[in-house]
């Protein structure tokens, strides 16, 4: 198949230049490196444990609703959180989609009667009572703190009540002396988390602490720019890839490849497949070099892993084609293509979390080839999900390319065969 | 008769609302030489890029080797060898690298492959550098291997679109060598070229063609017959383009001139017996206040075929 022959060619071409190695293999690897070594294990950005914003909306008639507040506005803990009091649970879930605020902690309605009513049971029996807290999934470590010292002031309540303590004076000055235990609690949130879990007592009055939404693990900084990175590099090496057909065009081996016995498709699917092949390359060497010298882990699934790395290049080459496709000249076509690489970069997550970007660039993020790969890349690497976690995001990335490989050879059998 | 192995038949090619080609029939015979001879912009490599199933005519049609180039392209495709006015080659790989590319696109595989590349690296006169990078190489090596590419697979006619532009005379002389070495082995070759000697020393028969148009055709001597006995004269003068216009009308007003063209600081006159009216014409240009840098009397050539045809000098 002359296409295989066209797209060996222009691999052996790229890979026997020692510019195009360092820029899309070793310059990749080093800066996740950098970025890597810099973070240490994890995203502990010192914001993400000061100044954490949450909203409590306190429903409750009663007093004990009011000891929430009361602890998570004292003075101990006031470089840690940032809170605001609301009414409006829907208005204040709304702040956590947008990323206004990391969390709301929901007290409902009748929190205190109904607790009140499980200590003066006699026949043991209780309804459950919980306290709702919502957290920001973009964030990484935030919700671990709120959902701890919520869970903290919930076993207190708990233990008071226990103890025949049930005066709310007492209650409102034992939470008092909570706050400087809590406010070190970001040292201390995994130990604070067990011991809520196994604590026996924590439950025995129905008081729960519930978990709204999806908490977000940590997010080992090499295992979010190493792929972060090998696909900002990936889309610049695709688009210059692509761009080797307008380069062919000008040199004159183009046309001259148009009056060998070829089918223009054929010569078109070379030229792509030589760029996919190069990414391919490109994206297993960092793959390889990422684990074997920074021991990253890219997850519990070969195939997975495998499966997006096909489809991010697929749909990056794709992409490729159809900027230079568009575009009148090589150089325009370089300019248009850095261009993309830049804006689907920072929009994609390739520079800081997508996530936490604003609700209006949400949409837009999702539109790019960057935050799909990325998400999947996070999933295996860091959340060390398998096949069916990234299924999502491996059709997603497949549909993309497929529309721009089927745009890109109409436009260049429009612009070639005249 | 030798049959015909390229027949183009009112061949038109329309870009926008210009035609660039306009109605161009010509045939080349098995094993003939025939050039299209035009200045730059004549329509030559719109044609050749036609035949070659680069471009799709607008009107008429061309076969080569019996297969149609706007039905049968790829049979055509095989029958063609291109030499495009460009160095059509990848210069950070070999010689021997690049020729290997171009046969399999051509459809060779294995040791048939290799053995066409040894002999075109032979008749390239390269084989002792088919490992040198292309980017390495000079002009004339480069222009040499762009030839050797069109002859990988045996074609039965080349088609070279200004083989030897740019090139220094040596190399220039070697392509034109090879070329006739080639087509004693029976290949044919359609040559475009803009240079009035390589038409004459390589061709079979030439095609002049001006403005998209062919203008004329036949061998050699039977272009010059088309001149008649007239003598052209180069008169070179001292002057700017403003005083060229000067002498233009007083020189025409001499009842044996047949025709006067100028160029920037030249002008050339068509004159039946040049010897006789020399004095006349050094005595009107004198006049006319222009002073005679150098002047030359050419024999009929296709220079002068070119004049008499189109009223303006090749060169121009």
């Amino acid at each position: 198949m002359k296409a295989l022959t066209i797209a060996w060619k222009d691999t052996i071409t790229r890979l026997r230049d020692w510019r195009a190695i360092v820029g899309f293999i070793v310059a990749p690897l080093a800066i996740s490196a950098v970025i890597g070594l810099a973070f240490g294990g994890t995203f502990r950005a010192e914001t993400a444990i000061q100044d954490i914003k949450l909203v409590i909306v306190n429903l409750d008639s009663g007093e004990l609703g009011q000891v929430y507040s009361t602890v998570l506005t004292s003075d101990d803990l006031v470089d840690l959180f940032l809170i605001t009091e609301m009414d409006d649970y829907e208005a204040a879930l709304e702040l956590v989609e947008t990323g206004e605020t990391r969390g709301v902690v929901y007290i409902p309605e009748d929190f205190s009667d109904e607790l009140f009513a499980n200590v003066s049971a006699t026949d043991g029996s209780y309804n459950p009572v919980s306290v709702e807290v919502t957290t920001d999934p973009a964030s990484s470590i935030s919700p671990f703190i709120i959902t701890s010292v919520v869970d903290q002031i919930s076993v207190s309540i708990n233990t008071l009540l226990l103890s025949g303590q049930v005066g709310v004076e007492q209650v409102l000055a034992y939470a008092a002396q909570l706050g400087p235990e809590l406010a070190e609690l970001a040292n201390i949130v995994p130990g604070v988390i067990e011991q809520a879990a196994t604590d026996p007592g924590a439950n025995q009055l129905g008081l729960d602490v519930v978990q709204v939404g999806e908490a977000q693990q940590d997010i080992s900084p090499f295992s979010y720019f190493a792929p972060s990175m090998a696909i900002f590099f990936l889309m610049f090496s695709m688009t210059d890839g692509a761009r080797s057909i307008l380069q062919e065009e000008t040199r004159g081996t183009l046309p001259r490849l148009i009056t060998t016995p070829t089918p223009f498709a054929e010569i078109i699917l070379g030229k792509i497949g030589g760029t996919f092949l190069t990414g391919i390359i490109q994206f297993i060497v960092l793959v390889l070099a990422s684990s074997l010298l920074f021991g990253l882990n890219w997850g519990p699934s070969p195939l997975a892993l495998a499966l997006l790395v096909l489809a991010t290049v697929s749909a990056s080459t794709g992409l490729g084609a159809l900027i230079s496709s568009i575009t009148p000249t090589e150089a325009q076509a370089g300019i248009v293509g850095s261009s993309v690489t830049m804006v689907f970069a920072a929009l994609g997550g390739n520079f800081a979390l997508a996530s936490a970007l604003p609700d209006y660039l949400q949409i837009p993020s999702r539109l790019t080839i960057n935050r799909w790969s990325l998400d999947g890349f996070v999933k295996l690497a860091n959340d060390g999900r398998g096949l069916e976690g990234v299924l999502p995001e491996i059709g997603v990335l497949f549909v993309m390319a497929v529309v721009f490989f089927v745009l890109s050879v109409v436009l260049f059998q429009r612009r070639f065969v005249r | 008769m030798t049959e015909a192995i390229l027949q183009a038949q009112g061949l038109h090619k329309k870009f926008d609302e210009v035609y660039a080609v306009k109605g161009v029939s010509f045939d080349i015979k098995a094993g003939e030489i025939f050039s299209l001879l035009g200045p730059n912009g004549a329509g030559k490599t719109t044609t050749i890029s036609m035949l070659s199933c680069l471009l799709t005519p607008t009107e008429g049609d061309a076969k080569v080797d019996g297969f149609s180039v706007t039905g049968e392209a790829n049979q055509v495709k095989q029958a063609i060898g291109v030499v495009p006015q460009e160095i059509a080659l990848y210069p950070t790989i070999s010689a021997k690298e690049n020729l290997q590319f171009w046969g399999r696109m051509y459809g060779l595989r294995g040791k048939h492959l290799q053995e066409r590349v040894d002999a075109t690296l032979d008749i390239a006169g390269l084989a002792d550098r088919a490992d040198g990078k292309v980017e390495t190489f000079s002009g004339g090596m480069k222009r040499r291997i762009n030839i050797a590419v069109g002859l990988l697979h045996n074609p039965k006619i080349l088609f070279m679109d200004e083989p030897t532009v740019g090139i220094d005379p040596q190399s220039r002389r070697r392509i034109l060598d090879t070329v006739q070495e080639l087509n004693k082995l029976g290949l044919a070759v359609l040559n475009t070229t803009h240079y009035m000697e390589e038409a004459q020393e390589l061709s079979d028969r030439i095609g002049i063609i001006d403005n998209g148009e062919l203008i004329a055709t036949g061998t050699l001597d039977e272009l010059i017959k088309m001149v008649g006995e007239y003598d052209t004269v180069r008169l070179c003068l001292d002057v700017d383009g403003q005083k060229i216009e000067d002498v233009i009308e007083p020189l025409k007003s001499l009842p044996e001139v047949k025709q006067v063209s100028p160029g920037e600081d030249c002008v050339m006159i068509q004159v039946p017996d040049s010897e006789n009216i020399l004095g006349d014409m050094v005595g009107r240009v004198t006049q006319a206040g222009a002073h005679i840098r150098s002047l030359e009397i050419q024999e009929p050539n296709l220079e002068a075929v070119f004049l008499h045809l189109t009223g303006r000098a090749l060169r121009d």
